[in-house]
Formats: structure tokens, sequence, C-alpha cells
């Protein structure tokens, strides 16, 4: 746990930070890490930034995969009785590409993005449970690859990301692909949960004098909503998971209809999960716009409490809409009326944020970066989205659509059109903070404007295909079924194909802009966006210890009460810079701070899960071999103080606090 | 006074001897087994000797440097070793669970002996000495105790659990719930209480709980699994006279079995009549796919027991001679329900339709179709 | 009702107005010859879904367009042109509630019908006809309970096509034998799933005598995207006619022709999975066969008047040419239910995919025919093998199955 100490004295000393000094001897098994620099300051640390960046390019990492994944599907799809991959390779295909999506990309990167900001937003110096933050990132990293790694032997998992039983068994799935899936996913539910535990103990208990919960920034809020959502629905799918693991390798029953299973409580234990899930993947981006969207209007988000409210209102409702996803099973008109109902109820926490970001819009001075852009691309697409959700919460209408590619574009709208366009918002939004330099914004623009075509091009023709009739998950289309005329599968397949290689070209420039960027990017003033919340009170990129004296907070959005105010004709006039209210801050600097001290022990754990399960999977002396390493290194961890003792300590020197800052982008 | 050396060996010889003597008394004696026995406390007491005389090799006087300033500590280890060589060697002789015991008694022993000697020569400080051992064997001794404690918890528990009946076993497992949570609850609430007292409610919890366990395992478990284990009643598939008391109730009463059913049949008033899935009205006759697991739910609604038989036709099992195929739910009495998985593999031919009917009532069947 | 289908209509002429957001959508249901089209339905139940899910297209189009347009007014509008920093207002709370209780209110409407138009959906007490849906990996097998009043004496069991009167309530049972399956005739009703272990129902009615196309919309595994079917409407004389034929006993082909030694290859070859009602050995026994021993799912389609179908393997293949595949389909109603009866004959016959698939049928359909897959199933297929037939047992095969009207 970061301790903390407030200032003891009232008397202006130079300030001393001790951290991450190295312990000169600590207790438990061995040394505790020491070296500061290169590789090993990544690899040991328990800095909330640094692990916010590391799950950031993770989740890089593996979007690039589930693009590729998902250019492959379409090449397969753009003409009929596509040959580019066999039917195998296809299920694979789209299995993983979901997969990947889901669990890590939008997952890790909304993980990356609250690792990084809510200690800063809160004005806390690290997480509650630092070494716990640290594992559950490599648990995610080790969990992603593990999954990744069944391309290499003998074929990924190939049941949809749905996995339905029965057809996820050992019969009809016969290479370890699912295994590896199904133990992948339990790891990165570890990772999960326990980030879930840790930003929840945080905000809860870390946030700075005066933050109350309702002066709270609003990223913060939706993803403590996320979290708590995350703490309740990844325990579902856990045990779902171990259903499915349990009758793959040790012979259970569980979803064996010979044996008087029903396969529908796999469905059911899915989408308990699964459901939540949609909103854990769409709240963090709509925290992220709630952001940006007031600091380039320069007025406060509008409605502030009923957008936090609706944020909760979704986290509790979401809870009651699972087995719209099963409408088509036969549960009977009862069931299916009743979550038809509460489908449509959750549309009106959803449309309550839609009017919020534009009545925030209204009135304002409006100022269009890259950042904003991509936030007013999310209000609109994520409007097409929601309102094609609506049309599936009618049950009946939603028994032809369903399975149909119009899901897919309804979910693409969703996911790509909220999550990933709000993701891509805070990069733009947060990069100067996080790496002390401005991302290109004429590449920004034309990023922007690549993948916004991209994605209508790719997604908008699919609401056609599926209202013409194409199933999902299909690895061939026949001109058999394709129909005549202008609304033909062959042209709209064909379209939606070209579609997703100028989304391709889309994420290149992103990419083609962090690289430029980093090379000799402009360097990024104090106060780039004339920003609102506490984050920004810190220099760029933020020292280790984030504040050098804790603020004391009065309003929501502080930093920008602290930079204007009003005058007497009700005018808002600048009082002060940022660089004088950060100043203010370094003159009252603190005496004493302590950070947390690296440790060895959350990659060892992490690394014993995928062991352990490569164990479930070939040969069991592994598992036992994984299980003891984990074991081990747990009371290892146990016996560990979390920061070593002052007296552990080496003497500090004057340079430790410039030395470590790290420029990255 | 003694040395830790002469301690061990004063032990194992002591107890050598003891088990010579048991083994004199208690099993009847061999020749070879005494001779081993007597054999072992003559060459403890020499080499125990040897120890007493010699101090272990150590000298007490001429130390000059910290390191070699002998601080040692009290250390039961020697006394654990002893024991776990008794245990060997009365384990030999009697049953293989006391050797193992004797085998982990000496191998632990072995290891903490090890790293405290090893420790102890760290410095001429005990406190330091002591946090050097700690570095090392924490971690291995933590996992280890816990793991242990654990499975005796779990074990002791569960054989309390299999011996008492279903509905005393849910109230055993709630009281001892709450009592666990409350009293956590307190120990929380006052922070200050003295560590003795805490110690003392685990020790009496841990020895109640190990105690009820050792009682239940000598009570057996409870009639009822005893009878089940014995008629291995979930492989209970055929129709024969047997009438079954003991199966479990709670599992013919599927709950998913309220939607989805191929049929419902039932019997009432000496009828039997089919309710089929998505047809309106009372059936005689039932079509159920061919190789497919259709599941049918019986409910006896007559006073009386009842079962289910389904005829599914005949199999040659030799040349020449064939044999009724059928398949039974329990008896049930009135009021229950049984869930009966049928699996049909060739199709119905007519004038040899497969059927289903009540042993004991005459007249009354449902025939089943499968094309 | 028809108020509402009025509605629809005017949207469909006033596409070209509804542009932007949902304007597609509106677009695609106004397709024309989609086969699996979701908004052109051919019978009451699809009916009942399409007059309801117009309107709610149309709203959601309208609401759609409205949020765009205040967003791109609000850019164009509070640009940054030099104004003053605004007030730093943090809402109107009357206003907040109005827009909440708005779209509320819309959804409640909405909520009505669709609570109604469920459970008329669900309606099952005034079923005229029952038929059996199974669902395996990658084919559908529909049997037809016996019902005197439809002429059906015996179980009739067939698989590929779903043959039903026009004009009547027909209720399809639905299983599947192996993983979970979809029913999904779009033009007739939304889809249904087949689960394994449990009889899901589903309703279906057609208006017109025709073909009505659909896919199996669950996931299942590897051929998924080949699981197909279709619905063929016939007007009642014409379904009296087809179960008669059904129900036709087994015809031997005369001695000593090319059929007659097909017949020989089937025996040896075919009857270990299908099953022909009424073939017999040369002894005279009855032939049964047991696809339970050899397939997963313990089914292969039953090849009894094989030729009075139009497709095979899972309605993948047509089993007539493109031209009468074309000429049957696109028939008038009248005259549709006479050419559908007349069955497959040689000149009709899809000769190339037929042989193709006798000759190796693995390398046309996905499936599970590789024995290093099997170990899981203990050697049973999931799918047809490879048989290895020669060229000459092929050719008396064909002539074979040309004999199974």
């Amino acid at each position: 746990m970061a301790i903390i100490e407030r200032p003891v004295s009232l008397e202006v000393q130079p300030l001393i930070v001790v951290a991450p000094a190295t312990p000169s001897s600590a207790m438990g098994a061995v040394k505790r890490p020491v070296v500061t620099k290169g590789w090993r300051q990544w690899v040991f640390t328990v800095d909330h930034k640094k692990i916010g960046i590391m799950y950031m390019v993770t989740a890089m990492f593996f979007f690039l995969v589930g693009g590729l994944e998902a250019v492959a599907i379409r090449l397969q799809l753009a003409l009929p009785n596509g040959k580019i991959l066999n039917a195998d390779l296809y299920n694979q295909m789209f299995t993983m590409h979901a997969t990947t999506m889901v669990f890590l990309f939008v997952m890790p990167m909304a993980a990356g993005f609250a690792n990084y900001f809510i200690p800063l937003q809160i004005g806390a110096r690290d997480v509650a449970f630092p070494r716990i933050n640290a594992f559950g990132f490599w648990a995610l990293l080790f969990g992603g690859l593990f999954i990744n790694l069944s391309w290499f032997l003998g074929g990924a998992a190939d049941g949809g990301w749905f996995m339905y039983a029965p057809n996820s068994g050992p019969i009809f799935s016969p290479s370890h692909g699912v295994d590896f899936w199904a133990l992948g996913l339990q790891i990165t539910g570890i990772a999960s949960l326990t980030g879930a535990i840790n930003l929840i103990v945080t905000i809860l208990n870390m946030r700075a004098p005066g933050m109350k919960l309702m002066r709270m920034p609003i990223f913060t809020w939706m993803i403590l909503v996320v979290q708590f959502l995350l703490a309740f629905a990844v325990p579902v799918i856990t045990v779902a998971l171990f259903l499915l693991s349990f009758q793959r390798n040790f012979g259970a029953t569980f979803f064996d209809v010979a044996a008087g299973a029903d396969p529908l409580l796999w469905q059911h234990l899915f989408w308990i999960f699964g459901h939540p899930e949609v909103y854990i993947l769409i709240l963090p981006s709509f925290g992220i716009i709630s952001e940006v969207l007031p600091v380039f209007s320069r007025k406060p988000l509008f409605g502030y409490p009923f957008v936090v409210f609706s944020g909760a209102a979704i986290g509790f409702v979401g809870w009651g809409v699972w087995a719209h996803h099963m409408f088509a099973t036969g549960l009977g008109p009862i069931s299916v009326a009743v979550f038809s109902i509460s489908t449509m109820a959750i549309a009106v926490p959803t449309g309550v944020k839609i009017v919020n970001w534009t009545l925030t819009l209204w009135g304002g001075k409006l100022w269009f970066t890259t950042a904003m852009k991509f936030s007013i691309g999310l209000i609109v697409l994520f409007t097409i989205g929601g309102l094609s959700g609506v049309t599936h919460s009618v049950a009946p209408s939603d028994t032809q659509q369903t399975d149909t590619y119009y899901v897919v574009a309804h979910f693409h709208y969703v996911l790509f059109g909220g999550a990933v366009l709000g993701l891509f918002s805070g990069f733009y939004y947060w990069w100067p903070k996080m790496f002390g330099k401005m991302l290109n914004e004429k590449l920004g623009s034309w990023n922007f404007w690549l993948m916004i075509i991209g994605m209508n091009l790719t997604f908008g023709p699919m609401h056609i295909l599926g209202l013409q009739g194409q199933p999902r998950r299909m690895y061939q289309w026949t001109e058999n079924r394709a129909g005549e005329g202008l609304f033909n599968f062959g042209f709209w397949n064909l379209v939606s194909s070209i579609g997703s290689l100028v989304l391709t070209v889309g994420v290149l420039v992103f990419l083609i802009n962090v690289f430029i960027t980093a090379r000799n990017g402009k360097v990024a003033p104090l106060d780039p966006w004339g920003a609102r919340s506490l984050e920004w009170m810190t220099s760029n990129p933020p020292k280790e210890h984030n504040f050098d004296s804790i603020p004391t907070v009065k309003h929501l959005d502080e930093f920008f009460h602290r930079k204007y105010a009003e005058d007497t004709s009700g005018q808002m006039q600048q009082v002060a810079t940022a660089e004088e209210v950060l100043k203010q801050l370094e003159d009252n600097a603190d005496a004493h701070i302590h950070m947390p001290s690296p440790s060895y022990w959350p990659i060892i754990i992490a690394f014993g899960l995928p062991v352990t399960a490569i164990g479930v999977i070939y040969s069991v002396p592994v598992a036992i071999f994984g299980g003891i390493i984990i074991l081990m290194s747990a009371f290892a961890w146990a016996l560990e103080p979390s920061t070593a003792p002052d007296t552990d300590f080496d003497p500090p020197t004057s340079s430790d606090t410039s030395k470590d800052v790290v420029h990255v982008g | 006074m003694f040395t830790p050396g002469s301690k061990y060996l004063i032990a194992i010889t002591g107890l050598s001897a003891v088990s010579f003597a048991l083994y004199m008394l208690l099993v009847h004696p061999s020749a070879l087994g005494a001779v081993a026995l007597i054999g072992l406390v003559a060459a403890t007491s020499l080499i125990t000797g040897v120890a007493l005389f010699t101090r272990d090799g150590h000298t007490p006087d001429g130390q000059t440097s910290a390191a070699t300033v002998d601080t040692p500590t009290p250390s039961m280890w020697p006394l654990v070793g002893a024991a776990g060589f008794a245990l060997l060697l009365v384990g030999t002789i009697t049953t293989p669970i006391v050797f193992i015991f004797g085998i982990v008694a000496i191998f632990a022993a072995l290891v903490e002996w090890t790293v405290q000697a090893w420790s102890e020569g760290a410095s001429g400080d005990n406190a330091y000495n002591a946090s050097i051992r700690q570095r090392i064997l924490n971690p291995i001794e933590y996992p280890i105790l816990a793991a242990v404690g654990i499975a005796v918890i779990i074990f002791s528990f569960s054989r309390v659990m299999l011996a008492t009946n279903k509905d005393a076993g849910a109230i055993i497992f709630i009281v001892v719930a709450a009592v666990v949570s409350v009293v956590g609850m307190l120990i929380s609430l006052r922070p200050s209480l003295k560590k003795g007292i805490i110690g003392t409610i685990a020790v009496v919890a841990a020895v109640g709980l190990v105690g009820a366990g050792i009682a239940s395992m000598g009570v057996g478990m409870r009639e009822d699994l005893v009878v089940a284990a014995e008629e291995d009643h979930y492989a209970h598939q055929e129709c024969g006279e047997e009438k079954s008391e003991h199966f479990d109730k709670g599992v013919s009463e599927t709950i998913s079995a309220t939607s989805g059913v191929d049929a419902t049949i039932e019997l009432i008033d000496g009828k039997l009549t089919a309710q089929v899935q998505g047809i309106e009205g009372l059936q005689d006759s039932i079509t159920v796919r061919r190789s497919n697991p259709s599941n049918i739910i019986f409910r006896n609604k007559d006073a009386g027991e009842f079962r289910l038989k389904a005829n599914l036709g005949k199999k040659q099992i030799a040349d020449g001679v064939m044999e009724e195929v059928v398949t039974c739910t329990q008896l049930i009495s009135e009021g229950a329900e049984q869930w009966l998985t049928l699996t049909i593999n060739k199709p119905s031919v007519s004038g040899e339709p497969y059927t289903l009917s009540i042993p004991g009532l005459k007249g009354q069947s449902i025939v089943v179709v499968v094309p | 009702m028809t108020l509402v289908n009025r509605l629809g209509g005017v949207i469909c002429r006033l596409k070209s107005l509804i542009l932007g957001t949902a304007g597609t959508v509106f677009l695609a249901s106004c397709g024309r010859n989609a086969p699996q089209d979701t908004f052109q339905p051919k019978g009451p139940n699809a009916q009942k879904i399409d007059t309801l899910q117009k309107p709610v297209f149309a709203v959601a189009g309208i609401i759609g367009v409205i949020v765009a347009v205040a967003v791109v007014y609000s850019m164009v509008k509070f640009r940054d042109r030099g104004q003053p920093i605004p007030k730093q207002s943090h809402g109107n709370p009357a206003l907040e509630i109005t827009l909440t209780i708005i779209p509320a209110l819309i959804l409640a409407v909405v909520g009505v019908f669709t609570f109604r138009t469920v459970f008329d959906l669900n309606k099952t007490s005034d079923t005229q006809m029952i038929i059996n849906v199974t669902g395996q990996q990658w084919w559908w097998e529909y049997d037809y309970p016996a019902n005197n009043e439809y002429g059906i004496t015996q179980p009739i069991i067939t698989s590929g096509q779903l043959v039903i009167p026009v004009g009547t309530k027909v209720m399809l049972r639905e299983t599947s034998r192996d993983v979970i399956h979809s029913y999904w005739i779009p033009a007739l009703n939304g889809k249904r799933d087949a689960v394994p272990g449990r009889i899901t129902t589903n309703r279906i009615e057609a208006d017109e005598p025709g073909i009505y196309a659909g896919q199996c919309t669950e996931f299942c595994g590897l051929s998924h995207a080949n699981m197909r079917m279709e619905a063929v409407a016939l007007s009642k004389e014409d379904f009296a006619k087809w179960v008669a034929n059904q129900l036709k006993p087994y015809a031997a082909p005369a001695e000593s022709t090319l059929a007659k030694e097909g017949e020989t290859v089937f025996l040896n070859q075919c009857t270990r999975c299908h099953q022909v009602n009424g073939l017999t050995r040369a002894d005279g026994t009855p032939v049964i066969a047991a696809p339970d021993e050899n397939v997963w799912s313990g089914a292969a389609p039953n090849l009894s008047h094989l030729m009075s179908r139009n497709t095979f393997a899972g309605a993948m293949f047509n089993l007539v040419t493109p031209e009468c595949r074309t000429d049957v389909w696109k028939s008038e109603s009248v005259t549709f239910g006479a050419k559908y009866l007349a069955g497959v004959d040689e000149p009709c016959l899809n000769q190339t995919d037929l042989r193709g698939w006798l000759r190796n049928a693995p390398a046309m359909k996905p499936m599970y025919a590789n024995p290093a897959l099997l170990a899981a199933t203990g050697g049973k297929y999931r799918g047809m093998p490879n048989l290895g037939l020669s060229e000459s047992d092929i050719e008396k095969l064909v002539a074979y199955l040309l004999t199974l009207k």
C-alpha cells in the first residue's frame, strides 16, 4: 500500500522523495528489485503510470492482432464462395477476433487509461494495492499470449466468443483451442477481478481532501461503475469457464444432454456475464468523452449528476437484460416479454447520456481538435448503434434479425463507433500528459476521417446485409441466396470489405502518428487543451509521485476553477495560468513521500498461471508445478512488506527527483 | 547442558528402547525383528555415549570472532527427527501410514535443522540469525503448514458431515459458519484482545474439530450413504423387482424439467396419459426421434408406488436368443415425479411397437412411435 | 393494423426522403428478390412481426436523424469564433427530465405492442398440423406424425425441403441431435433454436404456394454456412398429392437395368446410414439402416422418394439444374404445385454436384470425415465420409437414385 505521509510541518523544506529507492535489506525471500533503469524498471515496477502504459501497449498490440483477423474475415467474405480461409480457419478467426477485441483490446485499454488517470484524477499518488496492480497487468498479458498460443498448437478456439455448449465440448471441438480459450480467459478474468477490487478501493478511499463523490471527474465515476460491474460479472464467467474446462479436461457432463444436462445453462451463465460486459466495454469511453467534450466546449458537462446517475443506472439495469441474447432459444413468452421490456428500459439512461453530450456542445465555444472530433464521432455513431439496439429489444423483430449481419452492424456501431472512438479520443487528449509530446493534429485529422469513413463503409452495409437475411458466422456466402438488384449480398459485402481496408489504413495512420511524434513531436505545453480536472495539475509527464502536495478540492472541475473566476459582470476571466497553479503545489511540497517499492512477485505469480493452465491441458504434473510457483510466490509476496521501513532505504540523493522521468511518446 | 546432537541421540536411544519394548509386548515377536531392534538400541546407546563425552566436538573456550561464537538456540527438531525415526521403525512393522509420517517428520527435521544450523553460523546475533532462517524457510513453511491446516480442517469437517444425517448436517453447517463469522467479527472489533485469548480460542476450536472428526470416523458414514454405495444406485437402470428406499429423491425432481421435455406421462385414476410439448390435449401415443436422447417425465398421481417402464423391443444377444430391451424409472409414491431419458436407435415397426407401461397395471400403455 | 401496414408502405415510398442514420435500413427493407429478406413477410406470423417492426425502425430512424442534426447544428453554430468563454452552467434539470421522459414514453408505447405480439406469436391452441424438425450437423430432418386429416396414415420422414400446405397453421416441434441449431424461414416467421434435450415450438403458415428460403442461424460448427433449408408451400390439393407420393410403397428397379445394379451398390454402401423405406435385401428381409453405429448424431437423411426433393446435402446443393430450378422457383403460384410435384427426372438432374458428392463428399462440404479427428467420437463420422466409389459405381448409383421418385 502506498504510504503517503501528509506534511508534518509547515516549514518549507527541500523536497525529499525516497522512491523507488532500493531497500538495502528487505524481509522476504529475496532482496527487492533494485534497478530503476532499462527493462527492469518496467518488469518489476509497481508504479500505476508505468503499468498503465504497459496495459495500453499490450492492448494496442492485441488490437492489431484482432484487426488483422478482422481483415482476413472481410477478405474471405468479399466475394461469394471465398477461398482465402477454409471453414475451420474461418471459425477460428471470428472466434479469436471477438475474443481478442473484447478481452484483450477494449478491456485492457480501458484498464490502462483507468490505471494511469484514476490516481491522477482523484489526487492520489498511486493505487491502493500497487503490487496487485502489477500482478493484474502481467496476468492479462500472459493470459492473452496464452490464448493466442493455441494458434501454434493445433488451432485456436473455434466455437465463437460466446462458445455455446454443446458445440464447445470435446466431441465437437476436438482441438485444444477451446481449452486454451477457457483457461486463458480464466487468467485474464483474474486480472480483471484484481484490477476491479484495486480501483474500487482506490477511488473510494484515496481521494484528495475535499473531493466528494459528486466532485469526482466523470471518467473516474464511469470507471468506478465499470469496476463494480467487473467485480460481479467476472465471477459468473469464471464459474461457466470452470464448468467448460471440467467438461473438456476431466470428463464432467455439465452440458452433456444424454446425461440429462440442459445446454441453455451455459447461455444463461455466459450472458449474465456477457451483457454487463457490454457496459464494461462502453462505459470507460463514455467517461473519456465526458471529459473531452467539456474541455473543448469550454463549459462544464451538461447535467453532471444525470450523467453520473444514468451511468449507475446502466450498471444496475444491465444485470436484468441478459436473456435478450436468447430471444430465439424458446424461453417462453413470459420471459421474452419481460426481458424485452427491461431492454427497452435500459435505452433510457443511455439516451440521457446522448442528450447531455449534445447539450454540452450547445452554447459552447467548440474547438475541433482530433480528440474532440473522435468524441463527436462517438455521439453520432453510438446513437446509430443504440437505436439499432432498440430495434433488437422488440423481441419478435429480434427473432428475425438476431444472428444476422444486422446484429454485427449493431454491435460494431456500439463497440467501434462507441468504445473504440472514445479510446482514440482519449489517446489524443491525454497523450501530452502521458508522454509530454503532442500527437500531430494534421495526421490526427487523417486518422479520424479515414477511421470514420472506413468504419461506416465496413459496418454500415452490414445493416443491409442483415436485413436481407445474411446470417453471421458463415465462412462463405452463396450467390443462390444473394438476391438481385441494388440490395444483393455481392455489392454490399464488397463495400464492407473495402471499408475494412480503409479502416486499416486509418489505424496505420495512428501508428505512424505515434512514431513521428516519438521521433520529433512537439513538446507539449503544460496545459495544451485548457483542461479542467486534477490530472492536468501535474507536470508533463507526471512525476513518479504525481503531486508534490496533494491539492484540496473545492469544485467539480477543480483545475478550471483555479485558473478562471467570474468577474463582477459574470464573465469567466483567467486568474491564473496552469504554470502558476502547478507552482503553487510545488511550493507547498510535502516533506516526505513514501512510494511503494518494486517487487518480483507479481510477475512471478502471474507467470505461474499459464504454466498451471498448460499443465491442465497437457499434463497434470506441470499443473502441480505451476501451482507450486503460485503458492510459493504468494507467500513470499505476503511476507514482503509493501514498503520497506525508513531505515531500509539508501540515503536519498538530490538527483532522485528527476532522473527517472521517461519520455516515451 | 546437553548439546543438540546428544539430545537427538538420547531421544533416539530412548525411543528405540520403547519401540523394542512395545514390539516385544504387543506384536508377535519374531527373531529377526527382535534382533534388529535390540541392535538399534545398542548402537544408539554407544553413539549417544560418545556424543555426550565429546560434547559434540565443541570446545567451550578460545572463540575469537563473532561468527564462531556458539549461540545455540532452543530447537525442537532433534525431538521431531527422533520421533520420526521411531515412527519409521514402528511403521515398518505395523501400517504404512505410520511409516509415511515418519519419513515426513525426518525430512522436515532434516531441512529445518540444516537451515537453522547454517543460519546460526551467520553471526553472533541471535535475532539476526533468526531473520536469516525465516527468510529462507518462511516461504516454505507457511504454505505447507497452511495446506496441512486446511486439509485437516476439511478432512475432519467432512467426516462429521458424512456421519450426521442430512438435516442435522445442514444445521451443523449453519451453526459452525455462524460461530466462525461471529467470533471473527468480535475479534476484528476488538483488536486489543490479548493474543493468548485468541490462541486459546483457536486451539479449543481446532481440538474440538479434530476430536469431532475422529469421533465421526469411528461412527462411520450415515446409513443411507452406506446402502447407496452398496447398491451403486447411480447406475440403477434395469427394471428388477428390487425396491430401493435409498435413492436421493431430490435428484429425480430435475429443475430444468419444467420446460422443453418431449412428453409428460401421468398416471391418474389408473389411466396412463401423455402430454406432448407443443400439442394441445392428452395423447395415447408419442413420437420420439430416432437416435436422439428424448426426455420424458413420469408423474404418479395415484395412491401407491409405481414405476414407468419403457419397452424398447428385442435385441439379439446370441444366435436365436432374443432379450427384451427395457428401461425404467424408480418406484415413486403419489405426487412424486421421475425423469427418464430414452434413446431409441431403430425405427419402430408396425406390429411390434415400442411402449411405455406401468408394471402391474394391465391395459394401460402409451405407444412410442419412432419414424 | 392496416393503418400501420399502410404506414410501412408509405415509408417505403418515401425512402428517398429518409436519408442519413437509419435511411439505409429502410432502403434495405425495400429490396427486391432477396430470398431471405426479413421485411418481406409471406405468412401471417412473419406479417405480425413486420407490422410491429416497421414503425419501430421508422421511429428509430427519425430519432437518429434528430440527434445527428442537433450535433451538426451545434458544431456549426457554436464553433470557436473567438467568443468569450461561455457561462459555466451545470445543466437544466427541467429540460433534462423532459428529455428523459419523452424517450421513455415512446418506448412504453413500443413495449405495449411488443408485449401483445410476443404472446400472439406464441399462441398454440389452434394448431392444425404438427411437424417434428430435428437439426443435426449439418442438415435438417422433418418427420410428419400420422395425421388422418391430411391423409398421413404412416409417419413420413424427409429432409432438405419442408413441405407444408398453404393456409395451414403448422407447428414445428424442434430439437437437435448434437449441437444447437436454429430454424429460420424469414418469410414465414422469426427463428427458433433447436436445442438438444429440449423441444422448442415455432408456428409457421404460408399464404401462397412457393419456395421460401432459410438458413441455420445458430453457429453449429464447421459447415454452419452450408446448413440451409427451404420451405415449400403447396396448395391443399397438391399437398395431398405430395403426401400420397411419400406414402407410395417402394418400387424396386426392373431386373438387369443399370438402376438394379445401382440398388446393389446402394445396399452394400449406402444402407449403413441411409434408409430407403421398403428396400429389401436379396433374401427379402427389410433393410434397416444403422446410422447410430456410424454417425455421431445417430442420423442420416432418409432417401425414400429422394427425387421428389429439389435439394440434397443439407440443402447445400440443388438436386436440379439451375434452369429447372429457376423454372420451379420463379413460377406463378398457380402452376408452382404441379411443377414441384413433377419431381426430378434425368434431364433436370444436377449431375455435376450429385456425382461430385458421391465421389468425395467431404471435398464439397467441410465435414469431420478425417479419421484422425474422430478419436473423440470413437470413430463415428460427423457428416458423410468419402466412400471411395468407382466411377462405374457412381454411374449405377445415379441411375438408381433417379428411380427413387
